[in-house]
C-alpha cells in the first residue's frame, strides 16, 4: 500500500524520521502535558499510543526501521510506576536484547532510545525528541528501504550475470532461479 | 540549601545590548523586584540603583542612567545577592560586572588607588607593582624546596598557582610557607610557576575591566598548554573563583581547587600528622568566592575541627549568609574612596563579630582577608586579643615540628 | 439501534474529519489540505475539515455521513484522545456502528500546540492521519466490558478534606473508611484558631463535622492507622490497613481522661507534637481536647512502663516497672491495654479518595532567617497554637522568654516563589499572614510589619479582607526580607533586627523587632511520594499529586477510582479545599451508582491453534491472568482478571496473542502509515 502514496510535500530536503512508541499512562499524557503547556520542539517524531510500554514488540522497531524510520524512540513509565507494574522492565530487557541484535546489523544504537518519562515530565518529552532529533540528524539516514532497493537491484544484477554464465555453460538451457531471501517482517 | 553555580551561562562575547537574549538574560526577565539583592547586600544603603533596579532599569531601557551614576562602584563582589536571589538571576558574575564596565568608561576620574592596581596589573602582572622577577623570591625562605615546573621537566601531580598576595605580602608568604609544609607532610608531587606566572586576574573580570582580566587569562592559559599536570591548585580564592567559572571559556582543562578543599579531600591521610594542640577557640570567615560562589562552607570547618584543641565557633553572620570582607570586585582598592562617601569599612563590620565571638583566632581562606582583617582589628576595640590566621597556616601550625 | 456490523467481504468505506478546534489546529495545521489528502487515500468514502468535531453538529456531521453514505469507519483527527476518544466513540455508535469502529488522531497536544513550522505541521498531520486510515480497517467489533463496583470507599487523611468527602458520603449512604496518620483528625485545620477571610473560630465550624464523623454508622474511623498495601483495580481495591498500637482499646476507653490525671507524672513534661512542641504532654494523653476519636494514648517511648528504644521490629517491650495508676484510674473500664499490638484490617472498596494535605516548609532550609537558631523567630504554625485559646498558652502571644512582643515582623513567601527552595505560590499564606498580623495586634497591640513580595489575594471576599486589616494601620513593606540577626546594639533581649528593601522608596530598612514571623509555604507531605507508589499516581514535579486534567478533570487520577481532595493536589485554602472534596466524593458516587464499571475491551486472548504450549507468557502476567490448560497444553487467558497491557502479546514467540484494539495487523499499518511518505 505504502507505494500507492505520494509523498505529500515533497521538499527535497533530508529530515529525520522517527517513529515513538509512547504508554498510554506516562509518557503519552507527557506529551500531551507538553501541548497542553505550549513547549515547542522539532515535528519529526509520529508517535504511536498503546497501553504499555511492555506491548512494544521489537517486531515493532525492526518494521519501523526497515518501513524508513531513522530511528525509534520507545517511553514509558519510570521504573516501579509502571500502571500494569513491570511492563516497563520487560520492556527493558527486551529492549536490551534487540540492541545487540541491532549492533550487529550495523545499525547504530542511538537509534533506538528508550526512556522513562512520568505524566508529569512535559519538559522532558521536549527535551527527549529535540535531542534524538540533534543527533540523528547528525548520524545522517538510515535508509532501509533504500538499502533493500539497492540489494534487490544487485540481487537481480547478480542474478542475471548468473544465468549468463549458466547460459554460456549449458548452452542454452533454462537457468535454475537463485532464490533471493525477503525479510519479512 | 543555595545550589552551587553553574559555569559559563553566558559566552564572553556578551554584551549588555545583547544580554537579555541569552539564557542569563532570560532569567532577569523572571526577576520579580522583590529587592533581597538590595536588602542583602552589605552596601544596598549606599547605591543609588540597587541591583533590583538595575534589572528594572535594563529590561525598561534605561540603563544608561544606571552607568551615569557610580553606584555600581560599590558592589564589593560578594555573591550575596545572587545566593539569596529567589529566581536564581546571575547578578554579581554576569549582570553586575557587565554594567560596571560601563560605569568604568564613562566615570571621568576613577579611585586613584584602584586605577594604579589596574595598571600594575597590566604591566606587571600584579597589582602591587612589584617585580616579576620577584615573584618567586618568597621560595627561598620557604624552608624546603619548591619545585618550579619548568625545572621539573615532567608531568606534576599538582600545579600550585602562589597568585600575587601570597607572592608578595610578607603575610601572605606565610600563607605560602605554611602550604608547601602541608604539601610536603602529604608528599604532594607539586611544583610552582615562578616568575612566569601573572595574577588570575579575577578581579579585572567581576568587576571593571574584562580586557585586563582576558588578557591575564589568555597569558596564564597559554603558559598551562606548556606544562603537564593533573590539576591546578592555589591558596587565593579568587583566583580559584577564576580558574572555576571563567578560564575553562579561555581554554583551562585541568580541574582547579582550592587548598581547602584539596586538604579536605586529603583529610584523612593529614589528620595524624596533626598531632601539635592548639588549644584555641577559633572562629572561620567563608571567603565569599570558596562559600557562596561554590558551596565550600565544610570543607574548612572540617580542617579546622580535624586540629588537635581548636574549638569552632560561628559569627552571628556565616555560610550562606556570611558578610563580605569588602576586599572583593576591586574593594581591596577602593578602601579610600568608599571612606570619602562616608561608608563603613566591611572589614570592620566582619570584625566586629568576629570579636563579639570571643575567638582567639579568626581563621580566614583567602590572602585578601588577612591584610584586611588584620588593619581592620587595628582600629576596632577589643578587650581580648584576637589575631587573623589563614586555615593552612593553622593547619601547618599543628604539623608536628 | 442495532449496530451495522460490516458483511464479511463489504468494502471498507472510511468516514475522516479534521477538526479546526476554532485556531488551535487550524492556526497550525492546514486543515483543508490534510481532508483533500486524506482523501485521495483508498477506502475513504468522506473526507471533511470542520470548526468544532466535539460539539453537537460535528458530532451529528459524523452520524449522518454514516447513515447517507453508508460509512464503516471512522476517523477523527482532532486533540487528544484522553479528551475526546470517548465522544466520538459515542457519535460512532449514534451513528449506529460498532463504537470501536472508530480511531482517533491527536493533532492538537502532539502537533499543532508543539510545532512552529506551517508545513512540517501539516506534514506531520498528514502522516498521522494517514496511520488511523491505514489502521482503521483492521478494526473488529468490540463490546464493553462491565464489572460490578464494590460500594465501599476508602479516604486517606482525615483532615478538613477527608472529613467533608467521608461526611458527603456516609451521608448518601455509603460505607466509608477513613483512615488518619495521626492519634484525631482535623489536620491542620485543628490547630488554627480563626479563618481567612471570615475570621471565624476554626474549631467552632470543624469541631462538629469531627464529632459526626467520630459517630456516624456509616463510617468506620480508624486513626493512628495507615495503608500498607493497594492491590486490585477500580471497582474493587483489596486495601490493608495497619493500625499501631495506641495501648488504649477504642471501644472502651470513654474519653473520661482520667488515666492522665492519674499518671504517676504529675506535670506534663513531654514535648506536645499538637502543639509543635511549643507546650507539654504526659506519656499517656489526648492530642487535644476536641479529638475525635476522644480516646487517650499511650507514648511508649516516655511511658514507665515499657523499656526505653524499640525492637528491632519496632515494637516495645513491656517492663511492668510503673505502679500504672493509669490503669487503676480506668478501673472497670479495663480500656488500658500495655500488650496491645498493631493489627492489619483488609477491606475491599470500590473507590479511593487521597485527601493526605500537605506539610509546611521547613523554615531551616531558609538559614539567613534564623529558625531554629534564634528563639524568637517563629512559623506561622506555631504563632496559630500561640494564639489559639486551647494552644499552650492559652491564647496568650507570649515568647519563648514570656514577654508578650510589642513589634513583630511577619516575612511572607518563605520556602515559596524560591529556586533555592519552592519555586510555587503556596497561595494561602499571604492570606493568613495578614489574619495573623490581626490576630496578633489584636493579642498584644504590639506593632506589625507585614513583609510581601506581591500581596496575593485572590477568590472571594479575600481583597475585602486584606482591605479590612490594612485599615485597622498594618505596616505594609513590599520587599523581600533578606537577613534576620540579633540586634547588636542589644543585650540579652533577644531583639532581632529585620533587614530588607521597601522596593517602592528604594530604602534599605533594618527594623528591629522583638518577634519574627515565618510565613512559611505548603509543600508535598513527605510520605507523598510513598503512597503514590502504593496507590499507582502520578505526582507532578513538585511532588504534588497530579491529577488527570488541570481544567476538566481537577479531582480525577489517571487511575480510574482514585479521586483527590485538597492540598494533597496542591496548596489551596479551606473553601476550596472542601469544594473540591465534594467533587471527590460526588466523583465517587456517580462511580458507585451506576453498579458497574465500563472498562476498555483492551484485553488479550490466545489463538489457541497456534499457541504452541510454551509457556514464556505465563510469568510475564503481572495479575496472573495467563493459565495453562494441561490438557489441551494450551495457555488460555482470563478476560476478567487482563488488565489490557499486552506485554504477553509482545513475548509470544508463536504471534498467538492477539490484544484487542491493539492487534498487531493494526500496529503495523500504523507503523506503515506514518512512514509512508
Ligand atoms: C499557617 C497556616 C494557616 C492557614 N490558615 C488558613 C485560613 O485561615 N483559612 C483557610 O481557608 N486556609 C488556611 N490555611 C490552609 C489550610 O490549612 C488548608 O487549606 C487545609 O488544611 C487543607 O486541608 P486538607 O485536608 O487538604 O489537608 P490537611 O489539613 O493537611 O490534612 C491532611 C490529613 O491527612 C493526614 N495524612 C497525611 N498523610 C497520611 C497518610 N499517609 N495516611 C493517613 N493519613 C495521612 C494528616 O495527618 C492530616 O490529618 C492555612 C495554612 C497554614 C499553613
Ligand atoms: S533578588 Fe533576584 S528576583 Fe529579587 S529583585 Fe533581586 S534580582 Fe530580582
Ligand atoms: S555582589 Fe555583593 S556587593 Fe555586589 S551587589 Fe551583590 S550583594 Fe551587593
Ligand atoms: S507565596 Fe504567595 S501567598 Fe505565599
Amino acid at each position: 500500500m505504502a507505494n500507492t502514496i505520494q509523498p505529500p510535500l515533497p521538499d527535497g530536503k533530508w529530515k529525520p524520521r522517527i517513529v515513538a512508541f509512547f504508554c498510554n499512562w506516562c509518557t503519552y499524557t507527557a506529551a500531551d502535558l507538553a501541548g497542553v503547556s505550549r513547549m515547542k520542539h522539532a515535528a519529526n517524531v509520529r508517535i504511536i499510543r498503546l497501553m504499555c510500554s511492555g506491548r512494544v514488540d521489537p517486531q515493532f522497531i525492526i518494521a519501523a526501521l526497515t518501513k524508513g524510520a531513522d530511528a525509534v524512540l520507545i517511553g514509558g513509565c519510570h521504573p516501579n510506576d509502571c500502571h500494569y507494574s513491570e511492563g516497563n522492565y520487560k520492556c527493558l530487557r527486551r529492549n536490551q536484547m534487540l540492541k545487540r541484535m541491532l549492533a550487529d546489523m550495523g545499525i547504530e544504537p542511538e537509534r533506538v532510545r528508550l526512556e522513562w518519562i512520568s505524566a508529569a515530565e512535559g519538559e522532558k518529552v521536549k527535551r527527549v525528541i529535540n535531542e534524538l532529533v540533534e543527533t540523528i540528524s547528525r548520524l545522517g539516514p538510515l535508509g532501509i528501504p533504500q538499502k533493500f532497493e539497492e540489494w534487490d537491484r544487485e540481487m537481480s544484477e547478480l542474478t542475471r550475470q548468473m544465468s549468463k554464465q549458466q547460459e554460456a555453460v549449458d548452452g542454452g538451457e533454462t537457468p535454475v532461479a537463485v532464490k533471493t531471501e525477503v525479510i519479512h517482517v | 540549601m543555595i545550589a552551587p553555580f553553574e559555569p559559563a551561562v553566558v559566552d564572553k562575547a556578551t554584551t549588555l545590548e545583547t544580554l537579555l537574549e541569552t539564557p542569563a538574560g532570560k532569567r532577569m526577565m523572571t526577576c520579580i523586584q522583590c529587592g533581597t539583592c538590595a536588602g542583602t547586600c552589605p552596601y544596598g544603603e549606599h547605591m543609588d540603583f540597587s541591583p533590583r533596579l538595575v534589572i528594572n532599569m535594563l529590561r525598561g531601557g534605561f540603563i544608561d542612567e544606571v552607568i551615569k551614576s557610580d553606584s555600581l562602584l560599590r558592589c564589593v563582589s560578594c555573591y550575596a545577592c545572587m545566593a539569596k536571589c529567589p529566581r536564581g538571576i546571575r547578578l554579581t558574575d554576569v549582570l553586575l560586572p557587565m554594567v560596571k564596565e560601563q560605569v568604568l568608561v564613562t566615570q571621568s576620574a576613577m579611585p586613584a588607588e584602584f586605577q594604579k592596581s589596574l595598571e600594575n596589573m597590566h604591566r606587571y602582572g600584579n597589582p602591587m607593582g612589584e617585580s616579576p622577577r620577584k615573584r618567586a623570591a618568597w621560595t627561598a625562605t620557604a624552608g624546603t624546596k619548591i619545585p618550579l615546573i619548568a625545572e621539573v621537566n615532567r608531568e606534576v601531580d599538582v600545579l600550585w598557582f602562589v597568585d600575587s598576595y601570597m607572592s608578595f605580602y610578607a603575610r601572605g608568604q606565610d600563607n605560602g610557607r605554611a602550604t608547601a609544609r602541608l604539601f610536603n607532610a602529604l608528599g604532594v608531587d607539586f611544583a610552582i610557576l615562578g616568575n612566569e606566572e601573572k595574577s588570575a586576574g579575577e578581579c579585572g573580570q567581576v568587576t571593571w575591566e574584562s580586557g585586563l582580566f582576558e588578557s591575564l587569562a589568555e597569558y596564564n592559559v597559554k603558559l598551562f598548554n606548556k606544562y603537564k599536570f593533573q590539576r591546578l591548585v592555589t591558596g587565593d580564592a579568587h583566583a580559584y573563583n577564576a580558574f572555576h567559572f571563567r578560564y575553562p571559556m579561555y581554554g583551562l582543562t585541568q580541574p582547579a581547587e582550592h587548598t581547602a578543599q584539596f586538604f579536605a579531600r586529603h583529610l584523612d591521610q593529614l589528620k595524624p600528622r596533626l598531632t601539635r594542640p592548639l588549644n584555641l577557640t577559633v572562629t572561620y570567615h567563608d571567603a565569599c568566592c570558596l562559600g557562596r560562589a561554590v558551596g565550600s562552607y565544610d570543607e574548612p570547618r572540617a580542617l579546622l575541627q580535624a586540629i588537635p584543641g581548636v574549638k569552632l565557633v560561628e559569627m552571628v553572620h556565616n555560610r550562606v549568609n556570611s558578610l563580605c570582607c569588602g576586599g572583593g570586585g576591586g574593594g581591596m582598592w577602593l578602601d579610600t574612596y568608599y571612606k570619602q562617601k562616608g561608608m563603613e569599612r566591611l572589614s570592620e563590620r566582619r570584625v566586629k563579630e568576629a570579636i563579639a565571638t570571643g575567638a582567639d583566632v579568626l581563621a580566614v581562606s583567602c590572602p585578601y582577608e588577612i591584610s584586611r582583617f588584620e588593619d581592620a582589628l587595628k582600629v576596632i576595640p577589643h578587650d581580648k586579643p584576637i589575631v587573623v590566621r589563614d586555615v593552612a597556616e593553622l593547619l601547618a601550625d599543628s604539623l608536628a615540628s | 439501534m442495532k449496530p451495522i456490523v460490516p458483511k464479511k467481504h463489504e468494502p471498507i468505506r472510511i468516514g475522516f474529519y479534521i477538526c479546526h478546534c476554532g485556531t488551535n489546529i487550524a492556526g497550525m495545521v492546514d486543515v483543508e489540505a490534510v481532508a483533500k489528502y486524506i482523501g485521495t487515500l483508498p477506502n475513504v468514502a468522506v473526507s471533511r475539515h470542520y470548526k468544532y468535531m466535539c460539539s453537537d453538529p460535528g458530532q451529528e456531521l459524523i452520524q449522518q455521513d454514516i447513515r447517507e453514505t453508508h460509512l464503516n469507519r471512522i476517523v477523527v483527527a482532532a486533540c487528544s484522545p484522553q479528551l475526546h476518544e470517548h465522544t466520538f466513540r459515542m457519535a460512532t455508535a449514534a451513528g449506529g456502528l460498532n463504537p470501536y469502529h472508530f480511531q482517533m488522531v491527536n493533532v492538537r497536544e502532539h502537533d499543532s500546540w508543539v510545532h512552529t513550522d506551517r508545513v512540517e505541521a501539516t506534514r506531520k498531520a498528514m502522516a498521522l492521519a494517514r496511520a488511523a486510515v491505514m489502521r482503521v480497517p483492521h478494526h473488529k467489533p468490540l463490546e464493553v466490558k462491565k464489572v460490578a463496583i464494590n460500594p465501599n470507599v476508602l479516604i486517606v487523611g482525615g483532615g478538613i478534606g477527608g472529613i467533608h468527602a467521608a461526611l458527603t458520603l456516609a451521608n448518601a449512604g455509603k460505607m466509608v473508611y477513613l483512615v488518619e496518620k495521626e492519634p484525631t483528625i482535623g489536620g491542620h485545620m485543628a490547630k488554627f484558631d480563626k479563618t481567612f477571610p471570615t475570621l471565624d473560630c476554626a474549631m467552632c465550624v470543624l469541631s462538629p463535622k469531627m464529632a459526626a464523623v467520630g459517630s456516624h454508622p456509616n463510617i468506620h474511623l480508624w486513626t493512628y492507622s495507615e495503608v500498607a498495601k493497594v492491590d486490585g483495580y477500580v471497582g474493587n481495591f483489596k486495601v490493608s490497613v495497619r493500625r499501631k498500637e495506641r495501648y488504649i482499646l477504642e471501644d472502651l476507653c470513654t474519653g473520661c481522661q482520667e488515666c492522665v490525671n492519674a499518671c504517676v507524672f504529675k506535670e506534663p513534661k513531654f514535648q506536645d507534637e499538637f502543639n509543635l512542641g511549643l507546650g507539654k504532654r504526659k506519656p499517656i494523653y489526648l492530642p487535644f481536647p476536641q479529638a475525635i476519636p476522644p480516646v487517650t494514648l499511650i507514648d511508649p517511648e516516655v511511658c514507665l512502663n515499657f523499656k526505653r528504644g524499640r525492637n528491632p521490629d519496632g515494637s516495645h517491650t513491656v517492663s511492668d516497672k510503673c505502679k500504672k495508676t493509669c490503669v487503676e484510674a480506668c478501673g472497670d473500664r479495663k480500656a488500658i491495654d500495655f500488650k496491645q499490638q498493631e493489627e492489619i484490617k483488609e477491606i475491599t472498596v470500590g473507590t479511593i479518595i487521597m485527601a493526605t494535605g500537605f506539610q509546611i516548609f521547613d523554615a531551616k532550609r531558609t538559614p539567613y532567617y534564623g529558625y531554629g537558631i534564634y528563639p524568637n523567630v517563629y512559623n506561622a504554625l506555631e504563632i496559630e497554637r500561640l494564639i489559639n485559646a486551647s494552644g499552650p498558652t492559652e491564647g496568650e502571644l507570649v515568647m519563648r522568654n514570656g514577654q508578650s512582643p510589642k513589634k513583630v515582623a511577619i516575612v511572607h513567601c518563605v520556602g515559596s516563589r524560591d529556586e533555592n527552595t519552592n519555586r510555587w505560590c503556596s497561595r494561602v499564606c499571604c492570606l493568613y499572614s495578614l489574619k495573623l498580623a490581626h490576630l496578633i495586634k489584636e493579642h498584644t497591640e504590639a506593632e506589625v510589619y507585614n513583609f510581601y513580595i506581591d500581596m496575593r489575594t485572590p477568590g472571594k471576599s479575600m481583597e475585602e479582607f486584606y482591605n479590612r486589616v490594612a485599615e485597622e494601620g498594618m505596616h505594609l513593606i513590599r520587599g523581600r526580607v533578606a537577613d534576620v540577626y540579633p540586634d547588636p546594639n542589644d543585650g540579652t533581649t533577644g531583639r532581632l533586627v529585620v533587614q530588607a528593601e521597601d522596593t517602592l522608596t528604594n530604602k534599605i530598612l533594618k527594623i528591629p523587632v522583638d518577634m519574627v514571623v515565618l510565613s512559611v509555604g505548603l509543600e508535598p507531605h513527605p510520605e507523598a511520594e510513598n503512597l503514590r507508589r502504593m496507590f499507582n499516581l502520578s505526582c507532578s514535579s513538585e511532588g504534588w499529586f497530579l491529577e488527570r486534567h488541570p481544567k476538566l478533570a481537577p479531582v480525577n487520577t489517571f487511575t480510574d477510582g482514585i479521586f483527590l481532595a485538597g492540598c494533597c493536589q496542591g496548596p489551596k485554602d479551606i473553601p476550596d479545599t472542601v469544594a473540591q472534596a465534594g467533587a471527590a466524593a460526588a466523583e465517587a458516587l456517580a462511580l458507585i451508582d451506576k453498579g458497574h464499571i465500563e472498562q476498555e475491551p483492551n484485553t488479550a486472548y490466545i489463538l489457541a491453534e497456534e499457541c504452541s504450549g510454551c509457556k514464556s507468557c505465563i510469568p510475564l502476567c503481572p495479575y496472573t491472568a495467563i493459565a495453562f490448560d494441561e490438557t489441551k497444553k494450551k495457555a488460555i487467558i482470563n478476560e476478567a482478571l487482563c488488565k489490557g497491557c499486552g506485554t504477553c502479546v509482545a513475548s509470544c514467540p508463536s504471534g498467538s496473542i492477539v490484544q484487542n484494539l491493539f492487534e498487531d495487523a493494526e500496529i503495523f499499518s500504523e507503523i506503515d502509515g506514518v512512514l509512508a511518505d
